[in-house]
C-alpha cells in the first residue's frame, strides 16, 4: 500500500485563524501566498512532524482540497479497485488513524488473510506465533 | 411565572439560532470559516455544541464506495508528481490531509 501526505491550506495560519495551542508550541506560520511557499511548507510540516512518507502538495485554487474536504485534516484510504474504502471525519475531531488501520486490515489482501505476508508489513508468521500463540480468526 | 417560561424559551431560541448560525458558518469555505471563527471566542466550543455541528457541516460530498476524485499534485521537494489514478488496479493508497498549523 501508498502513504502520502496532502498537503494543504494551513488549519490555523497566524495571519487567518490563530491556535492559542499553536502559540504555545511556539508554532506560528502565515497563509502560503504562492505555490512555491506553499511547496516549501510542505516540506516544513513533513520535515518537523517527521513524516517518512511522501508529501503532496494542492494547488493554490486548492482543488484538491475542496473534492475531498481535507481542510483542516481528513483521512481516506482508497481502495485497489480506485474506490473510496474510507473516509473519516473532518479533523481534528474526526481524524482517527486508528479507523485507517482497522480498514487497511479489511482491504489489503495480505493482513486480512494472515498469511502472505512479503513486504515487511507485519512480521513473518512464523515469528508472530512465537509472539502471539493466540491466531487471530479468520473473517 | 409565565415571564420566566417566556424567557425560558426565548433562551432555547436563542441557543438553536446560535447554533444553526455556527452550522451555517461551517459549511462555507476554509476561508470563511476561519475568517470568521477567528473572531469568535474559543468556550463558545464548550457552550455550543460546536463538535457536533463540525462534523456534519464539513461532512463533505464524497462518499465511501464513490471512485475517489482524481488529482495530480507535486511532490513538496519539486521532484515527482503523483497522480492518484495511476495507483487503481494496484494498490490501496492512505490519503493524509493536513497542515502544519
Amino acid at each position: 500500500m501508498a502513504f502520502y501526505i496532502v498537503y494543504i491550506r494551513e488549519a490555523h495560519a497566524s495571519d487567518i485563524w490563530q491556535d492559542p495551542d499553536n502559540l504555545k508550541d511556539r508554532v506560528s506560520y502565515t497563509e502560503p501566498k504562492s505555490a512555491e511557499e506553499r511547496s516549501e511548507m510542505g516540506q516544513l510540516c513533513a520535515a518537523k512532524l517527521g513524516i517518512k512518507f511522501p508529501a503532496v502538495v494542492d494547488g493554490l485554487d486548492n482543488a484538491t482540497e475542496r473534492a475531498y474536504t481535507g481542510w483542516p485534516e481528513r483521512l481516506y484510504v482508497i481502495g485497489q479497485d480506485g474506490r473510496i474504502a474510507y473516509k473519516s471525519g473532518p479533523g481534528p475531531y474526526g481524524f482517527r488513524s486508528k479507523e485507517v488501520a482497522d480498514t487497511l486490515h479489511r482491504v489489503v489482501p495480505p493482513l486480512r488473510n494472515g498469511l502472505d505476508l512479503s513486504g515487511g508489513l507485519l512480521p513473518k508468521p512464523a515469528d508472530r506465533a512465537i509472539r502471539n500463540p493466540v491466531q487471530p480468526s479468520q473473517e | 411565572m409565565k415571564t420566566g417560561l417566556k424567557l425560558l424559551a426565548a433562551g432555547i431560541a436563542l441557543y438553536l439560532a446560535i447554533t444553526g448560525a455556527f452550522f451555517v458558518v461551517m459549511s462555507q469555505s476554509p476561508e470563511k470559516i476561519a475568517k470568521t471563527m477567528m473572531r469568535v471566542p474559543w468556550t463558545a466550543f464548550r457552550v455550543f455544541p460546536l463538535r457536533t455541528v463540525w462534523m456534519n457541516a464539513r461532512s463533505g460530498s464524497v462518499q465511501r464506495g464513490e471512485i475517489a476524485p482524481d488529482f495530480s499534485l507535486e511532490s513538496a521537494d519539486h521532484k515527482s508528481h503523483f497522480q492518484l489514478s495511476s495507483l487503481r488496479g494496484q494498490k490501496p493508497v492512505v490519503l493524509v490531509f493536513g497542515s502544519y498549523t
